[in-house]
């Protein structure tokens, strides 16, 4: 996976029970609705917790992260299909 | 016949490449091997479609490829397997208490009290087998035994996805033509040893007389004979009965083998502050410095020293490794380092009286709290600017929770 760290814009389902759902990201100009979220995973940096999505468009793979500290979207990276 | 105890050996089929496997569809029936981001890596595991080709953890890149010219290498992502191993400890719970953590994709579980609130241990194993793959997509092998011994050796008998059962009455039939180095407990060499004596199965073992055992094994001698006779008695353990941590530590296997002395402090004080906020963090201090070495040819050696007072800050525990160091005549490259202390006791802060003592404290205290709000070595030695700090290998020693949480990148 190439890894990326940008800042992005998205858009997601805050569902109860703490769960959060990426629905849209924005990258390079292009939105990119998300058809599978596969994978979850959460870890600390510090005092943040921070949420990890792997999520597919149907073409490519990409991690999304949320930092519940700062409530930043970040794509950490894409793996190219 | 009626079961004194009812144990269950999980063990997560192939973690770390299943882990990887979910989390990118496209790797799934493929064989990959999941790697370390750093230069010297090998494979920490593989998928079973890899093991078909016969790659193995432990290999290189280059060994492996060689068996498998379309293997599909992934650098894994320790946090995520932490995360997910501790999510499945947690399901684990909800079953009994008595959950053992033995590594980060093994645990054993005691449910001889907990039939009552789930009717059988199949059934249990059936419930925990389908919130894992329903949470996270993975499969997991189950031994149910009346002991650990036997529950591990159960959930190596069928995998990926078994549950085997050996029930009191069939562990003399199981164990007859089991070799003995699939006990765990019998490494290479104490097979070779035990083969001297013609002792291939865990039938033999147990057959064989205990007092030539004991005389030329001693203590382990007796406990080998009730291994191969299928005994076990040791409990299961949860994490907050377990003993005491007896040391914090930390080591690593070096991008290149050094000899340049300047190199070798700075390793040394990753460690040590690695080593330091650890102990800092979980409040024990350590009475005795010990330095590992690794020699390109692989030879290794320890060399501790006890201080007067206990300590924990991380340049006290630098100096300290630094001195050991000086006391050693290096005659190769080195591969790995290590530090760690030990002889532990669990440590309050109190500021000490004297000016630059306090100082000292002072600035560790401020460290720690950058730290603890931006992450490890957000703020750290000039020396260590700009190197790749902090834990790259889960350890087998890995707990969720408590001293051993090491947390890795």
């Amino acid at each position: 996976m190439q890894r990326l760290a940008e800042s992005i814009k998205v858009a997601a389902v805050f569902a109860p029970g703490c769960q959060i759902k990426p629905v849209w990201f924005e990258w390079r100009r292009q939105k990119h609705a998300i058809t599978e979220m596969s994978y979850f995973w959460k870890d600390c940096c510090g005092d943040a917790t921070r949420l990890h999505f792997a999520v597919s468009d149907g073409n490519n793979l990409f991690e999304l992260m949320f930092n519940a500290s700062d409530q930043n979207w970040t794509l950490e990276g894409v793996e190219e299909r | 016949m009626d079961w004194p105890r009812i144990i269950l050996h999980i063990d997560m089929n192939a973690f770390f490449a299943s882990v990887e496997q979910q989390s990118n569809p496209e790797l799934r029936g493929k064989p990959i091997a999941v790697i370390g981001a750093a230069k010297r890596t090998v494979i920490t595991t593989c998928s079973y479609e890899a093991r078909a080709f016969g790659v193995k953890t432990g290999m290189n890149s280059w060994e492996a490829r060689q068996k498998c010219p379309h293997l599909i290498f992934v650098v894994g992502n320790n946090r995520k397997y932490t995360y997910t191993s501790t999510q499945i400890i947690n399901i684990m719970r909800e079953y009994t208490p008595l959950v053992q953590v033995f590594s980060i994709d093994e645990a054993f579980l005691d449910v001889t009290g907990c039939l009552s609130l789930f009717g059988s241990a199949e059934r249990i194993c059936h419930l925990i087998k389908g919130r894992i793959k329903e949470q996270m997509g993975l499969t997991c092998s189950i031994g149910i035994a009346p002991n650990k011994l036997l529950a591990k050796l159960a959930s190596d008998m069928q995998k990926p996805d078994g549950l085997t059962i050996i029930a009191p009455q069939d562990v003399a039939k199981v164990l007859e033509r089991v070799p003995i180095g699939d006990l765990c407990g019998i490494g290479k060499k104490m097979q070779q040893h035990l083969s001297r004596f013609g002792i291939k199965t865990c039938g033999d073992l147990g057959r064989f007389p205990v007092d030539i055992l004991k005389r030329n094994f001693g203590v382990t001698g007796e406990q080998l004979h009730y291994m191969g006779q299928g005994i076990d008695n040791s409990p299961v353990i949860p994490d907050e009965e377990a003993e005491e941590v007896k040391s914090v530590g930390h080591s690593t296997t070096l991008e290149k083998d050094i000899t340049e002395r300047r190199e070798i402090l700075m390793y040394l004080l990753q460690l040590s502050e690695m080593v330091g906020r650890r102990a800092r963090k979980y409040k024990v201090a350590g009475k005795t410095v010990t330095l590992t070495v690794r020699y390109q040819d692989f030879t290794t050696f320890s060399k501790q020293e006890s201080r007067e007072s206990f300590i924990n800050n991380s340049e006290e525990i630098y100096q300290a490794a630094v001195k050991i160091l000086d006391s050693i005549e290096l005659t190769q490259a080195i591969r790995l380092l290590g530090v760690k202390i030990s002889n532990l006791r669990s440590h309050t802060e109190q500021l000490p009286l004297f000016p630059a003592e306090r100082k000292k404290a002072l600035l560790a205290n401020a460290m720690d709290d950058v730290n603890n709000k931006f992450g490890d070595f957000s703020v750290t030695f000039g020396s260590l600017l700009g190197r790749d700090s902090g834990s790259k290998v889960i350890s087998p020693a890995w707990r969720p929770e408590g001293l051993r949480n090491v947390d890795v990148d």
